[in-house]
């Protein structure tokens, strides 16, 4: 092995500028399906974060309550006691809490916005505040001060609402302003209630268009609920990744505990109204998700980004794949003495053959490595230094305001693995025909 | 057609047994090789000599298993080449046949050691230490010590033919073929490499055929066989009287 190491690596020497050229393609094609792994990873972070800071648990037990076969409200009663059972029956539970949700039209002096309502209490709620940041003034306010303004502890006063930035700007409101939430109640009659502005957070994406946070009891009042119900029960995980396992429990807990259950629906919440409504039972039933079911409606961004971009690795692929294998077919004729010379002295068809692909992996995985590591530390740089998306439509696909790109070594590894396999495949071709060569064609030429 | 041994006692260890090859050219066919005979001793030191296209190259292509005939049987060591696979053909020429070649063909990446101990490589078998110590003993023999990290083109033209001949016997072969070794070499040299030869054939038996055209080194020759238009038109001693101190 060694020996057809030695032969490999100066044989790639000697190639100069060609190997020189294939490398830098290898690299830059391995560099950038890392930095697009990079770019898909941070957006599947951000969405991550946003859809549990903003609207769902790790693990969310929710449901919907039907007064009548023909209506449906997305409320549980008895929480308390759901709740208890959640948190005793959650393995590795970091912590619970309990929303509640609406939907309201939020009307400004000089405009409106439909809005998902969550009601939060603060005292719960310590990853929301870490998590979101308040927007600077003049994010919302043209002439605003760059200063924040306003407190998002406030919440804990009645009739207070926190908005977010592009929310803020569509108003035409500031901290402080006055807002008027409109709704139907469960019973259809039309109700609202009056809020103050306390804080305005930057945004987090698409989804916080359409997400603000109030007191609970600002919620109860506008629809006018018992004070022991609520939207859903949030759970969240030490391990995220538990959540598929740890909802199939609960389903089993809440069972046999003697609640009706919906069936597992992948859907967020607001999507299963027309489902529920048409079903003939009345009561309540008990409906559990996972984060990721409530944010359904968003991954085509991810499965857009993964498609555009494995759809670019391949045809670049491709065209590497056909670049190695005209290099390899030019090195074998140039080398067709040398071939012939060791099939003469011993070498057998599958040491050639072998020879040359090993050629082929070790450019291979020497570009692909270089390509991988500079490709994921400018991506750490650009994570770093949090480059701005300068366009809102751009900051909502991405669900971030900055360019959010983050390395997996899992990913690394993948790219090394999957190019240097490229590399070595394609030199098959040029290789089989080496190794098929005579060993005649060494001497041919003496005479 | 005549053959001729010095040694008739011994079992020839190679047999060329009406062996006839022809090339294709367009529609037609070259005849390089007619109705060979051709007995060749163990041990032997032989020149095959001839003139350019008179199929001196293609019986050693034949003998060393790099070619098979059109007609006839070419037989090393009692076996029948034509019948052989083609990697009972690559352990043949593994096993019992070195190669010298008329421009040395040396790997050009590789060193002076690493040339002559890859034939070791490719067989196996041996240990690190017993591979390194039977390279370094076949440097030593061509007086090549000095060179041993150098690669080919830092070597003269004599020094790369020493290496070609030192990577040939390294794994001691029965057979060793010579296509012209001294042709690309000044008279000085090549009188040195044929000398190189012979004290090997003299010290360790190994059968040597070589082909040249150089009626200098055909007198070092022990049987010299001469080809014209692909027949064998003399099979005999060499004169002698073109060799200044004897063979």
């Amino acid at each position: 092995m060694g020996m057809y190491l030695t032969i490999a690596s100066r044989n790639l020497r000697q190639g100069g500028r060609r190997t020189v050229l294939l490398m830098l393609a290898l690299a830059l094609v391995t560099g950038l399906l890392v930095f697009l792994l990079a770019l898909s990873r941070g957006v599947n972070v951000s969405m991550t974060r946003a859809a549990t800071t903003l609207s769902a648990g790790h693990v969310n037990v929710a449901g919907f309550y039907k007064a009548t076969p023909e209506d449906a409200a997305p409320i549980i009663q008895g929480v308390a006691a759901i709740k208890k059972i959640a948190v005793e029956n959650t393995p590795n539970l970091d912590y619970a809490l309990d929303r509640h949700r609406g939907w309201a039209k939020v009307v400004s002096e000089t405009s409106s916005v439909w809005c998902g309502l969550h009601g939060i209490d603060v005292r719960e709620e310590k990853a929301l505040f870490e998590t979101i940041t308040l927007a600077h003034q003049d994010a919302y306010v043209e002439g605003g001060r760059h200063a924040v303004i306003g407190d998002a502890q406030r919440l804990s006063e009645p009739d207070t609402i926190l908005l977010f930035a592009s929310q803020a700007k569509r108003l035409g409101v500031q901290v402080g302003d006055q807002l008027t939430l409109r709704t139907e109640t469960l019973r259809g009659q039309s109700n609202t209630a009056d809020v103050t502005v306390v804080a305005v957070a930057e945004d987090l994406g698409l989804m916080s268009s359409w997400a603000a946070f109030l007191p609970k009891q600002t919620i109860l009042k506008l629809y006018g609920l018992k004070p022991d119900t609520s939207g859903a029960v949030q759970l969240y995980l030490k391990d995220i990744d538990e959540a598929p396992a740890v909802m199939a429990h609960l389903r089993e807990v809440f069972a046999d505990a003697g609640y009706a259950l919906m069936d597992h629906d992948p859907q967020p919440f607001f999507m299963k109204f027309e489902t529920v409504i048409g079903q003939d039972w009345t009561g309540q039933k008990l409906d559990l998700t996972i984060w990721r079911d409530e944010v359904s409606f968003l991954t085509w961004v991810l499965t857009a980004i993964d498609t555009v971009s494995y759809l670019l690795i391949a045809i670049l692929a491709i065209l590497i794949a056909i670049g190695i294998m005209n290099a390899l077919y030019i090195a074998v004729r140039e080398r067709t003495q040398e071939v012939g010379t060791l099939r003469a002295i011993g070498m057998g068809r599958r040491q050639v053959l072998g020879m040359f692909v090993l050629e082929a992996l070790l450019l291979g995985l020497v570009a692909t490595t270089a390509g991988a590591t500079l490709s994921a530390i400018g991506a750490l740089i650009i994570d770093w230094i949090a480059v701005p998306i300068p366009w809102p439509a751009a900051q909502a696909i991405f669900m971030n305001d900055t360019i959010r790109l983050v390395v997996e070594p899992a990913h690394l590894a993948a790219a090394i693995v999957a190019f240097t396999f490229v590399t070595g495949i394609s030199a098959l071709w040029p290789a089989m025909r080496a190794a098929r060569l005579p060993p005649i064609t060494a001497i041919h030429q003496t005479e | 057609m005549t053959t001729h041994t010095e040694t008739p006692e011994a079992a020839p260890i190679v047999e060329l047994i009406g062996v006839t090859k022809d090339y294709p050219l367009g529609k037609l066919t070259v005849p390089a090789l007619r109705g060979i005979d051709l007995a060749i001793a163990r041990g032997d030191f032989i020149a095959i000599a001839g003139p350019s296209g008179s199929g001196k190259t293609t019986l050693l292509n034949l003998v060393g298993c790099v070619d098979v005939p059109t007609a006839g049987a070419v037989r090393i060591g009692g076996q029948t080449t034509g019948e052989l696979k083609e990697t009972q053909l690559t352990s043949l020429r593994l096993h019992k046949l070195g190669f010298i070649f008329q421009t040395f063909n040396l790997v050009g990446v590789l060193n002076v050691f690493q040339n002559i101990e890859l034939p070791l490589l490719l067989q196996g078998g041996l240990s690190k230490t017993e591979r390194e110590r039977r390279v370094a003993e076949m440097i030593e023999k061509v007086d090549l010590t000095p060179q041993t990290r150098q690669r080919p083109n830092e070597l003269s033209g004599g020094q790369r033919q020493r290496v070609a001949i030192a990577r040939a016997l390294v794994t001691r072969p029965a057979i060793v073929m010579a296509d012209e070794p001294t042709a690309n070499l000044d008279s000085g040299t090549g009188g040195a490499i044929i000398e190189l030869m012979k004290e090997i054939n003299r010290v360790d038996h190994t059968t040597f055929i070589f082909s040249t055209h150089d009626a200098h080194v055909m007198s070092h020759a022990r049987r010299l066989v001469e080809l014209v238009d692909g027949r064998i038109v003399s099979d005999r001693a060499p004169d002698r009287q073109a060799q200044p101190e004897g063979a």
